[in-house]
């Protein structure tokens, strides 16, 4: 079958093409020492160099010094490859020890210099094959890092470029199985077979433990061990029969009948699976699988200087790798409250990933000699109250002496560094500004730089903070070999961080403005292209050659988080270059999951598009649709409501109508006035104005600590001594008024002594005018004129015991009592 | 008991206290009322102040003549059914902190004088109106102040007379299209359109004029694309607090409050007082966004670089499928356009809107919300009243007052 591809609009390109051209150039370069051209640096220099035993012939080119360098003097060592693929070894003999460049020619056979992650050095390795770490992915990251180191700026432009091709196993959703939540059925039908014949190495408990632990004794970690082992869909493709039948592995009598035996245990498996059903009234796709994907490249890093790099790939055990590929690895052991997380990534809680002081030297070593250095990270903060600074990367030995330090507090980013104008703890701290909240619980990149130039930098999604580095820059003579690299907490672990790392990359060099873009724009994490054949939906002849389906909308697809898958930009490709479209509709598309759409996170439901082209966008938007079984057994497809001339019509529900609320507590029928409305109250009442200086500004005064809600249950007594002070001084300003007083107390004697002036006559003239406002006329909601009077009569009674002999103006003063009773009280406030 | 008097009264006054506290314990349960005692009720709830006898007499004599709305009207005639009521029903709208005691402002007037006017209450989330005060030494509306109303409030100027209807366009300078009602005065643009991101406005305008807050109309079901970049999918790392509870409100919210993508409130440094609503008008070009959209639409873009760009003013109202339908949608709208004064409308058309404001002034004026069917049918009754009423709100102050009168 001829094989169709499409290629992915390269918009790096040029770029590309501009690196590899300084990369051919870069001999004639080197040859020219003095030229004042960039070179990019070889960091292999921390370890002891193992190259020494060399002693053939010398490299016949640069290319083949550059191997030497990169790849040849790492591998050549015994407890790597250098026992079994020297001279006379296994082919291809990559690190034979006689001639460099009999050994570049074989390695030339098992490199891909352009995507050196598809070595078949690194794809070996990765597979298993002679680790020298626990971690076979460990292992072949570090190849791929040699290798990189190898081709040098080669590579990169290449990455960009992804080829589609029709996936293998095109299936409708439904077909594939998911692996059942419990292990019973994995128990009574694999496991037996599992934990006869390989559990005495692949189980946690044995002598010999090897992972994966399929044959533990504990079922469910067994289960969850085969289940990236098993091919519910092609099983005689599972791991765990491909092992025996194809690679001889560990065999316990016939290679053949041991792979039959195995495969008929996982189809037995595989049968009690029951099918998930998809509703036939939806427009659908294909389904895919995340592993059914092409990779989308993550490269495009820039990583020349890169002298140490977490990946967190592992995605368990207690190593996190540094697989940077520059000796000695500075491998960060886990402790405390650290788990690993989906999509590759390490969460802290109260837990730190440190590395040993001699191997963290190769910081101190590399970094000092360069006098300059970068510190890059994905980081996703749990929250936005964390301080202390809280560690997120620190190369210290407590709070107080470090050699610089990554932290959080709040809302920003710190960076803290020893240098000849800076404290031992680092500080002063370069701090991102408050007022920007720069740091956000959310997955961010974060890069701090420092140069004798520009001192400390803050990079923040790629883009430069502007904040500036006060402090003069200084040199490194200071800084200590003997701490520890450290992330999420203090290496004493008193400053604990809280959140998600998912890359750590230390540089021995500044890494530029457009560096750093463009390791932003590089991301983080695996991502793919899945391919949801839609051939059969589109009635276009070209669609299907060869009974090989050739249309699909492809959606890059990556692991989020733990919990979520991240769809962005879907695009319809046709791999058949024949083919034409004309205007042919997709509305309203809907990611589905495991038999159904997902419930939450359609973010295409509003497409309306037209295809026209054999590549086209969709959409421009990313979403988020929840993780349900795990990237290995989650099936997705898409849904439609209109593609071509299918279509499905989606029936929008009709909420049920709200029942009405229960019936509440009964609520008095009476409240009291609020603040604006006792002060206008008593502006009725007294012919005073709101706007009399002494009422304004006690107004103003205790506004708010009169009443603010009606409800007559919070009515408290500091309400009351508000309106006390209010009465009084409204009553104040009506008796101190003399031209008010008499209109509103008409023939009243202010000027006589109480006793005189509070006769029974006296008494009327100021409680009839009084009482009238304020109780009204035959309101019987109101307290009754009699007793009321009798409290105020009472109250002048009590005033006016001077008789003939008090003081001047006490009668004034009674009265201004008795209006300031009669105002303040519940006859007013109460409505 | 150790009583503190008041700084400029009296001393001789002191003893009275003792007094006024009987007498606030004095005042008991409601008797049966007869036309004077709902009379002075319905006084005291609209106009907040104590009736004379006379107008006593007046509501009385309507009341009996079953003519209580029409001494509910005799009790808004009082100017502090204006200065007083309104004011504090309107002013805590004006807010982030609901507070009441916050000054008068154009927000507040405006929506006093629709009252007063009988305008169509819809209009106060899209009309170009705005209300202003006259008077001698009234200082002038400014854009960039808020003396006007505050020498108003301060000086006691009369609003009931004082308050003029005045094209809001003409007044502020903004474009007569981008007007939308109070959502475009200086007062909530000071409380809502600063700094942030804009929601805070579509937030407190659906708390204030639609009753719910974002709790009660989320729906994590809606489509999701026209989130916007700042809304992280991943909290602290955990993209289930996203699809839990994020996305329920701002599925529903970021699309609407696409409309507000022009305006801004742009103040001095340090003096947030002084600043001003702006609106980015037609051949404004802004150089972070490339468009006519503020920079705040923009913030944050980072945090989830494949979430929606807003490059316009356009907006969607989503909830008109869905749980949200119950908030009843003006079928005769077409539920997505361009800028405030179209959402405005689409928000104020809607039956949550007309209900919304009924429970207000039921609240009010009855001082509880509906606890029974018979409340909730009164309330539904004067929803019905409002909308033939051409949504005059004060008919319903009226009805309420005459529902909660006492019997």
């Amino acid at each position: 079958m001829k094989k169709i591809q499409a290629l992915l609009p390269m918009p790096l390109s040029m770029k590309w093409l501009k690196t590899l051209a300084m990369a051919s150039g870069l001999s004639l370069l080197a040859a020219c020492s003095g030229g004042g051209a960039s070179v990019e640096e070889n960091n292999n220099s921390g370890q002891p160099n193992p190259g020494t035993n060399y002693s053939g012939p010398p490299p016949q080119s640069e290319d083949v010094q550059r191997f030497k360098l990169a790849v040849w003097d790492n591998l050549v060592r015994a407890d790597r490859c250098g026992s079994c693929h020297g001279v006379g070894g296994q082919t291809p003999q990559f690190v034979r020890t006689d001639d460099i460049n009999l050994a570049y020619a074989a390695a030339n056979t098992v490199v891909n210099l352009s995507r050196p992650a598809e070595s078949r050095m690194v794809i070996k390795v990765g597979e298993g094959h002679n680790c020298w770490l626990a971690s076979n992915g460990a292992c072949a990251d570090t190849i791929t890092s040699y290798i990189t180191n190898w081709a040098g700026g080669s590579v990169g432009g290449g990455a960009t470029e992804v080829v589609l091709t029709p996936p293998d196993n095109i299936f409708m959703p439904g077909d594939a199985r998911s692996f059942p939540a419990d292990s019973s059925l994995f128990a009574s039908t694999v496991y037996p077979v599992l934990d006869q014949y390989c559990s005495r190495c692949h189980s946690d408990t044995a002598g010999n433990a090897q992972s994966p632990f399929f044959g533990s004794d504990d079922i469910d970690l067994a289960y969850s061990a085969a289940q990236s082992r098993i091919n519910l869909d092609n099983v005689p493709l599972s791991r765990l029969v491909v092992r025996l039948r194809s690679e001889f592995h560990n065999c316990w009598s016939n290679c053949t009948e041991n792979a039959n035996t195995m495969e008929q245990a996982i189809q037995s498996f595989v049968n009690g699976i029951p099918l998930t059903e998809v509703d036939p009234d939806l427009v659908i796709s294909a389904a895919n699988r995340l592993v059914d994907g092409i990779v989308a490249s993550s490269g495009g890093r820039h990583d020349a200087n890169a002298i140490a790099r977490w990946e967190f790939k592992t995605g368990s055990g207690p190593i996190a790798y540094d697989t940077s590929g520059v000796e000695p690895a500075l491998n960060l052991t886990i402790s405390g409250g650290v788990e690993w997380v989906g999509g590759w990534g390490l969460q802290f809680t109260n837990g730190r990933a440190q590395g040993s002081t001699a191997n963290s030297k190769k910081l101190h070593d590399l970094i000092k000699a360069t006098g300059e250095y970068s510190v890059e990270a994905w980081v996703a903060p749990a929250n936005v109250v964390q301080d202390g600074p809280a560690r997120i990367i620190s190369y210290s030995a407590g709070e107080d002496r470090t050699n610089f330090t990554v932290g959080q507090t709040a809302y920003n980013y710190e960076f803290l560094m020893r240098h000849a104008n800076t404290a031992g703890d680092g500080m002063p701290a370069l701090a991102t500004a408050d007022d920007d909240e720069r740091l956000q619980a959310t997955l961010q990149h974060v890069v701090m730089t420092y140069d004798p130039i520009n001192g400390r930098r803050i990079y923040v999604n790629g883009e430069f903070t502007g904040d500036m580095d006060r402090q003069n820059t200084g040199h490194l003579n200071d800084w200590d070999s003997t701490f520890a690299f450290v992330l999420g907490n203090e290496t004493n672990g008193q400053l604990p961080w809280a959140g998600i790392v998912k890359l750590v990359a230390i540089h021995n060099r500044v890494l530029t403005a457009e560096q750093i873009a463009q390791n932003f724009d590089a991301g983080v994490g695996e991502r793919y292209f899945l391919l949801f054949n839609v051939s059969h939906l589109l009635d276009v002849p070209e669609c299907t050659v060869n009974s090989v389906p050739q249309c699909y909308i492809v959606i890059e697809v990556s692991r989020f988080d733990s919990y979520g898958y991240l769809f962005d930009k879907p695009f319809f490709a046709s791999l058949n270059s024949a083919a034409s479209f004309s205007n042919i509709p997709v509305q309203s598309m809907r990611i589905g999951i495991n038999g159904r759409e997902a419930p939450v996170g359609q973010a295409y439901g509003n497409i309306d598009v037209q295809i026209s082209q054999a590549r086209q966008d969709l959409s421009t938007l990313g979403t988020v649709v929840g993780l349900e079984k795990g990237p290995s057994a989650d099936e997705f497809f898409l849904t439609f409501d209109r593609i071509g001339a299918h279509t499905h019509v989606r029936l929008d529900p009709v909420p049920p109508t709200p029942l009405p609320p229960a019936d509440g507590d009964p609520v008095s029928a009476i409240g009291v006035r609020t603040f604006d409305e006792i002060n206008a109250s008593m502006s009725v009442l007294t012919n005073v104005e709101q706007t009399n200086p002494n009422v304004q500004t006690l107004f103003q005064t205790i506004r708010q600590g009169l009443p603010n809600d009606e409800l007559i249950t919070t009515f408290s007594a500091a309400h009351q001594m508000g309106i006390t002070q209010l009465a009084i001084q409204y009553c104040n300003a009506l008796v101190e008024d003399t031209a008010k007083r008499s209109a509103y107390f008409p023939g009243f004697n202010f000027s006589a002594q109480p006793g005189v002036a509070f006769n029974a006559t006296g008494r009327n003239q100021i409680l009839d005018p009084l009482l009238a406002r304020i109780l009204g006329a035959n309101i019987s909601s109101q307290p009754t004129d009699a007793s009321v009077r009798a409290e105020l009569n009472a109250l002048i009674d009590r005033l006016s015991v001077c008789g003939t002999s008090c003081p001047a103006n006490k009668t004034a003063s009674i009265v201004k009592a008795v209006c300031a009773a009669g105002i303040g009280g519940a006859a007013m406030l109460v409505q | 008991m150790n009583i503190v008097a008041p700084s400029k009264a009296s001393p001789g006054a002191r003893p009275w206290l003792t007094a006024t506290l009987l007498l606030t314990l004095a005042v008991g349960s409601v008797a049966q009322a007869g036309p004077r005692e709902q009379a002075k009720r319905i006084h005291d709830r609209l106009a907040g102040v104590p009736a004379s006898d006379a107008v006593i007499d007046s509501m009385a004599a309507k009341i009996s003549a079953n003519d209580v709305i029409g001494a509910a009207n005799e009790a808004m005639e009082h100017r502090a059914f204006y200065d007083v009521t309104l004011k504090n029903f309107v002013t805590p709208w004006t807010n982030r902190d609901s507070n009441a005691f916050a000054p008068l402002n154009d927000y507040t007037a405006t929506v006093i004088g629709m009252v007063r006017d009988n305008e169509d209450f819809r209009t106060v989330l899209y009309g170009d109106i705005i209300y202003t005060g006259t008077g001698s030494g009234v200082p002038a509306y400014s854009n960039t102040s808020n003396a006007h109303y505050e020498y108003l409030e301060n000086n006691h100027i009369n609003l009931k007379d004082a308050l003029q209807k005045r094209v809001q366009s003409a007044v502020t300078g903004m474009p007569s299209a981008a007007t939308a009602g109070v959502i475009t005065t200086r007062a909530a643009g000071r409380a809502f359109f600063i700094d942030g991101t804009n929601r805070a406005m579509f937030r407190w305008t659906l708390m204030n004029h639609m009753c719910n807050d974002l709790e009660q109309v989320a729906d994590t079901t809606y489509i999701p694309d026209r989130i916007r970049q700042d809304v992280t999918r991943s909290p602290g790392g955990d993209s289930r607090v996203f699809l839990n509870n994020c996305i329920g409100c701002h599925s529903g919210m970021d699309p609407l409050a696409g409309a507000y993508a022009y305006y801004d409130y742009s103040y001095p440094e340090n003096d947030m007082e002084a600043g001003q609503v702006v609106y980015h008008d037609i051949g404004t070009i802004n150089e972070v966004t490339g468009t006519r959209v503020d920079p705040k639409y923009h913030n944050n873009n980072a945090n989830f670089r494949p979430g929606f760009v807003t490059v316009d003013d356009s907006w969607a109202n989503y909830w008109r499928k869905g749980n949200n339908q119950v908030l009843g949608w003006d079928s005769s709208l077409p539920g997505s356009g361009n800028g405030a004064k179209s959402m405005g409308m689409e928000l104020a058309h809607s039956e949550a809107f007309a209900q919304c404001q009924v429970k207000k002034v039921f609240k009010a004026v009855c001082l509880r919300n509906a606890v029974d069917s018979t409340d909730r049918n009164q309330i539904d009754q004067m929803v019905s009243s409002f909308k033939a009423s051409n949504y005059q709100l004060k008919r319903v102050f009226a009805e309420s007052a005459n529902y909660c009168k006492g019997e």
